[in-house]
């Protein structure tokens, strides 16, 4: 079933397009990753979707269009990229007021708060955190939002290998739970691993849009890595299936 | 609101702005008490009236001057903060998703910034107990009305700060914007006692200090707190407007212009109101009981044209005296001062009319060239036909306080060091960042 349904999503800032007509949709339980080069609008299509820039186009979740910023807040938990946490304040006080805005089943979040590891961070200052804690107290505030829509801009980057793992695993707890997924994703090894279906954007532009394998199809080539499928699809011959 | 309270108050910036007002305040009280101290010396070898000798002039009305310093230079930095830091880290957005809606967020953010600005009025609070334990006189219903008028300032402080952060992206932005805007206050109450400057004259109404002043008498304006919460509710207003990043910003900007105009029109309305009550002890900022309730009885409306300059020193104490009193008595009388409309003041000076004060009452009309504020309202009881009723008042003995010596050097102490130190000491310890090891 759609979760999310998105319609010629526009986004123009300074006179310049960054993200032009982008159409898409996201199952419930599904995972969905948005790829593309640095500036290809990755960022400013997921701000889009949840309200946080103006936009033209349309966006429905469960089937409803979503018209105001109280629709978009009902309808998606989100974890922006470079977003640093409230320094001053303490772990405890940012996994509370997480607890305190509607928040998913409390063996969703118990589960949550384990995997993520949350509980020797708790009595510290945000400001003390290492990037890579940061960023795990940043998803357990977006996943434990109970939203029927997830988009979690770069959650990957700040994570050694071991660790990658586990909160790859969280996030796709979190699909399993019923959850569409929307995640952008620089590393596309990442984006393989993770994703049922994959989003490739360039410079604005939709340039594929379905499963991996159907990427590399669209590429000319279904033996290689997503890697070798998104160089094909953005070298200058490659092939664009919306403009 | 524990989140939003965390970033008010455990950022070291709030405690070391409050040590400096601290500092500030402290400073403007010892040279507050040392004068009143001086005078009060006087007071006691009988060359000046202990009667004059009034605390609320000498000692809180300073005091209180400073915070109102602190609040417009330093306010912005701790309030703005709580909504600009969130911008520039990014969070913002995703905090309002998470709480479900930005007015929400702006509000809680708003009272934070509330809590953490008004540790900027601590330090008179306490520098005015410290007065008391020196052998000061501090009447706490007079103190306490001209410490509201210091909180509803700082409630517009904090609301235009926010409103500045929610507009801006970065914090130095939002600061800049609201400090120029409490500059602005202060431009418009420069023109007073300047005739070159009296063109400014009609924008004294809207001064944010102009209205604030009226409660450092000890007097309860129901215009002034119109005017300040009117103010405040209008930057709260733009602020959740500003806030809103979902929206274009021409379409914001529309919204915003529309409550500009009604709250420029509120503003005005509001202004216009003169109601206000005496809280002094003994009401010592109103005529005599006798005097208030023969003019009160007067039914035809009184009007009183002052021709003096706004740099005249009989104009000033007609204004902050007679003036003022007869308008507590009855805000319904219209007073004008003719020469602020004329441009050439230099022309006003050498007219013949020049000093003249024209009273009128319905259809009668006096004239004088005295300033005392008995012949002044004599005049009015006289052009309406009342005969001239008892003036005495009820008996403010005065309260001359001299602190020296070992009281002096503590004052002293509590005020440069100890207050200061203590707002020092705290955000050393509430802002520790925890390591949880």
């Amino acid at each position: 079933m759609t979760e999310l349904a998105v319609d010629a999503l526009t986004s123009r800032a300074g006179g310049r397009t960054i993200v032009d007509r982008v159409s898409f949709d996201v199952a419930a339980g599904e995972v969905v990753a948005v790829i593309g080069p640095n500036g290809a609008g990755k960022t400013t299509l997921l701000e889009g979707i949840v309200g946080l820039r103006p936009t033209g186009g349309r966006v429905r979740v469960r089937g409803r269009l979503l018209e105001s910023f109280a629709d978009r807040a009902a309808s998606f938990a989100f974890a922006p990229d470079d977003a640093t946490l409230p320094q001053e304040a303490l772990v405890a006080t940012l996994v509370d007021h997480a607890g305190a805005h509607r928040p998913r089943r409390a063996a969703i979040t118990g589960a949550l708060h384990r995997d993520l590891r949350l509980d020797p961070l708790l009595s510290r200052s945000a400001g003390v955190l290492s990037r890579g804690e940061r960023k795990r107290v940043a998803l357990y505030v977006a996943l434990a939002a109970d939203r029927p829509v997830v988009v979690l801009d770069e959650p990957f980057g700040a994570f050694d290998p071991l660790q990658l793992r586990e909160v790859r695993d969280v996030v796709r707890s979190i699909a399993l739970a019923g959850a569409a997924v929307l995640v952008s994703i620089h590393q596309l090894a990442d984006a393989e691993r993770i994703a049922d279906r994959a989003l490739l954007l360039s410079d604005g532009h939709r340039i594929a849009f379905g499963t991996i394998d159907a990427i590399r199809a669209q590429a000319g080539g279904s033996a290689g890595s997503l890697e070798d499928a998104f160089i094909a699809l953005l070298s200058p011959s490659g092939e664009r299936d919306a403009s | 609101m524990h989140r939003e309270l965390a970033i008010a108050l455990r950022a070291r910036v709030t405690w070391l702005v409050a040590a400096l007002a601290a500092l500030l305040v402290g400073h403007g009280f010892v040279l507050a008490v040392d004068l009143f101290s001086s005078a009060s010396r006087s007071a006691l070898a009988g060359s000046l009236q202990p009667r004059e000798m009034d605390p609320l002039v000498g000692v809180v009305r300073p005091t209180l001057g400073v915070v109102d310093l602190a609040l417009v230079l330093l306010g912005p930095i701790v309030a703005a903060r709580v909504v600009s830091v969130e911008k520039e880290r990014g969070s913002f957005g995703a905090l309002c998703l998470q709480v479900g809606s930005t007015t929400t967020v702006l509000l809680r953010k708003l009272l934070a910034a509330a809590c953490a600005t008004s540790l900027l009025v601590l330090p008179a609070a306490a520098c005015l107990v410290a007065y008391r334990l020196a052998g000061g006189h501090v009447d706490p219903i007079e103190t306490a009305v001209a410490t509201l008028g210091e909180i509803l300032h700082l409630g517009v402080v904090v609301a235009v700060s926010i409103a500045a952060a929610a507009w801006t992206s970065t914090f130095a932005q939002a600061a800049a914007v609201a400090v120029v805007f409490s500059l602005t206050s202060w431009m418009i109450d420069a023109g007073e006692g300047f005739a070159a400057l009296a063109w400014l004259g009609r924008a004294e109404a809207w001064s944010v200090e102009r209205h604030v002043a009226v409660f450092q008498r000890g007097v309860i304006g129901l215009g002034p707190i119109a005017w300040l919460l009117v103010a405040t509710a209008a930057a709260i207003a733009l602020a959740i407007v500003g806030a809103r990043i979902d929206l274009l910003i021409r379409r914001r900007a529309v919204v915003a212009l529309s409550i500009s105009v009604i709250a420029i029109a509120l503003l005005a309305a509001v202004g216009q109101v003169r109601r206000a009550y005496d809280w002094t002890e003994e009401r010592r900022a109103s005529l005599p009981p006798a005097v208030v309730a023969a003019l009160r009885a007067v039914p035809a409306p009184i009007a009183v044209e002052v021709d003096l300059d706004r740099d005249d020193s009989r104009r000033r104490q007609l204004e902050s005296d007679v003036l003022a009193k007869l308008l507590l008595t009855r805000p319904d009388a219209d007073v004008a001062f003719p020469l602020d409309a004329r441009g050439d003041t230099a022309a006003g000076a050498h007219d013949g009319g020049y000093g003249r004060i024209v009273i009128r009452v319905g259809d009668a009309l006096r004239e004088t060239r005295s300033t005392s504020r008995k012949e002044l309202v004599t005049l009015v009881l006289e052009a309406a036909g009342a005969s001239s009723p008892d003036w005495t008042m009820p008996p403010y003995p005065g309260f001359p306080a001299v602190v020296e010596g070992t009281s002096r050097r503590v004052v002293a102490l509590a005020a440069y060091g100890f207050f200061p130190l203590a707002f020092l000491g705290t955000g050393l310890v509430v802002s520790r960042r925890r390591t949880g090891r």
